[in-house]
């Protein structure tokens, strides 16, 4: 393969699963704040705060959905792990320097893994606990304990998204192609994902598509 | 303005339930056909158009044959409240100037969240899905009136007042001890139980669930400092570290 050819790292409908959880996500987030913390102006943006209650619910079910569909590509990359995750650990992933030499990394690296499986975690969470006070509200005790929960989880997925988002864009110039064309240049996905590569040349596939 | 609360004694009430009737005429609540339970206590339960009402409880009793307690079960307008902390609508439920927990039906989003948050079981939820309970007479007392079922109640069973006098009067009625003095930061029903609260259906101590106290004084403002903190963090790092670039030529390095 040329240097300069594009490969494929997201097809369309990895693509369009990642879109809709961005944009579920982002509103449910904005929304959730809006009850969270009472905020008038939120409410209003979604033209009260019942039609929000009525938004931020149905959104609920598109994020559940979104989420499942993506772990069906994306958690068998997150679930493997070897010694250059020790390694990538112990280097902090080159992310606080760009001079450490980063161990080779497969389709996502450590720090993508543990994010990727905390916001699997959390989403999980945030979706059960949110079914729970939406379909059985008099049930004082698991609502009490879902309320605890969806907000905990709320504070997680709120902690990665804004590390999502800036890692995803200006942090790494070039990341944002994948979510957007699906393609990066050969050169750049074998320094990036060597594993991934050698894999998929070796034919083991390393890609559903 | 000084907080202002409700006194009730069951000792002085003798069951007339002309508080539950003076609620229902001045809030324009419905009648509501009701089951004979086999006693007069009657409705068994509050409801969305019943904010009062008076529990029957028949207490075993050495001295006499049969001792029995009325009491005027309501909302406690508490100062620590459940419903308030809970609930996600702005407005739906707020605090009057007297110190009152009322609610506004046209902001309630019909969530049932402070169903679960209310530690004396006192919302309730009418047919359009929406929180029905005791707003103190909000409109009476804003006038300077007294709520319909104090001002109804023939024997001062039900008082109101500046809570503080409320206090100090039970106090001089010969009450040591007010039922809500303190509690949940003070409730706006105080009750002069003359024996523990349990025999008259209250719990010892009322508390809010641990875990809504935890996500409302410790967690909430964490979690702003944890969003803003991370963004704060990007912005640092990209400032002092810098994008990765990832260059053709250092392939080999």
């Amino acid at each position: 393969m040329n240097k300069n050819d594009m490969i494929t790292m997201a097809t369309g409908f990895e693509r369009l699963c990642h879109w809709s959880l961005a944009i579920s996500c982002i509103l449910l987030i904005i929304s959730g704040f809006g009850f969270l913390f009472k905020i008038e102006a939120i409410g209003a943006a979604f033209g009260g705060f019942n039609s929000m209650k009525t938004i931020h619910n149905w959104l609920g079910v598109v994020f559940i959905a979104a989420l499942f569909l993506s772990a069906a590509h994306w958690l068998k990359h997150a679930l493997r792990f070897d010694g250059d995750d020790v390694r990538w650990l112990s280097v902090g992933g080159g992310y606080l320097s760009h001079k450490v030499k980063v161990p080779p990394m497969g389709k996502l690296n450590t720090g993508q893994k543990f994010a990727y499986l905390m916001v699997l975690t959390a989403g999980i969470a945030i979706s059960v606990t949110g079914f729970v006070m939406w379909l059985i509200p008099e049930n004082k005790q698991w609502v009490l304990l879902s309320f605890f929960i969806h907000n905990v989880s709320f504070i997680m997925i709120g902690i990665f998204i804004p590390l999502h988002l800036y890692l995803g864009t200006i942090a790494n110039p070039g990341t944002l192609q994948i979510m957007i064309g699906g393609k990066v240049p050969y050169w750049m996905a074998k320094k990036k994902h060597p594993k991934w590569i050698a894999e998929l040349e070796s034919g083991k596939g390393g890609h559903s598509a | 303005m000084a907080r202002m609360g409700l006194l009730v004694s069951p000792e002085l009430c003798i069951g007339c339930r002309a508080c539950q009737v003076a609620c229902k005429s001045w809030n324009q609540l419905p009648g509501e056909k009701t089951k004979n339970r086999g006693g007069y206590e009657n409705p068994g339960d509050l409801t969305p158009s019943l904010y009062n009402r008076i529990r029957f409880v028949e207490a075993p009793s050495d001295k006499e044959p049969l001792r029995w307690l009325f009491v005027n079960q309501r909302c406690m307008h508490c100062e620590e409240a459940g419903c308030m902390q809970i609930c996600p609508s702005p407005g739906a439920l707020y605090r009057t100037p007297e110190g009152a927990v009322a609610s506004n039906k046209d902001k309630c989003i019909g969530c049932k969240l402070c169903l679960a948050a209310c530690p004396f079981n006192v919302p309730r939820y009418d047919d359009k899905g929406k929180c029905s309970k005791c707003n103190l007479c909000v409109d009476r007392i804003a006038n300077k009136m007294a709520p319909a079922c104090a001002k109804t109640c023939p024997t001062g069973a039900i008082s109101y007042g500046d809570r503080t006098e409320m206090i100090a009067k039970a106090q001089k009625a010969g009450y040591q001890k007010v039922y809500g003095q303190a509690d949940l930061g003070g409730l706006g029903a105080l009750y002069a139980f003359k024996d523990g609260p349990k025999l008259y259906g209250y719990d010892e101590k009322p508390q809010i669930s641990e875990m809504l106290v935890f996500w409302h004084k410790v967690l909430k403002p964490l979690s702003y400092i944890g969003i803003g903190g991370v963004a704060a963090a990007a912005v640092v790092h990209y400032v002092a570290v810098g994008p990765h670039k990832v260059k053709e030529d250092d392939d080999h390095e």
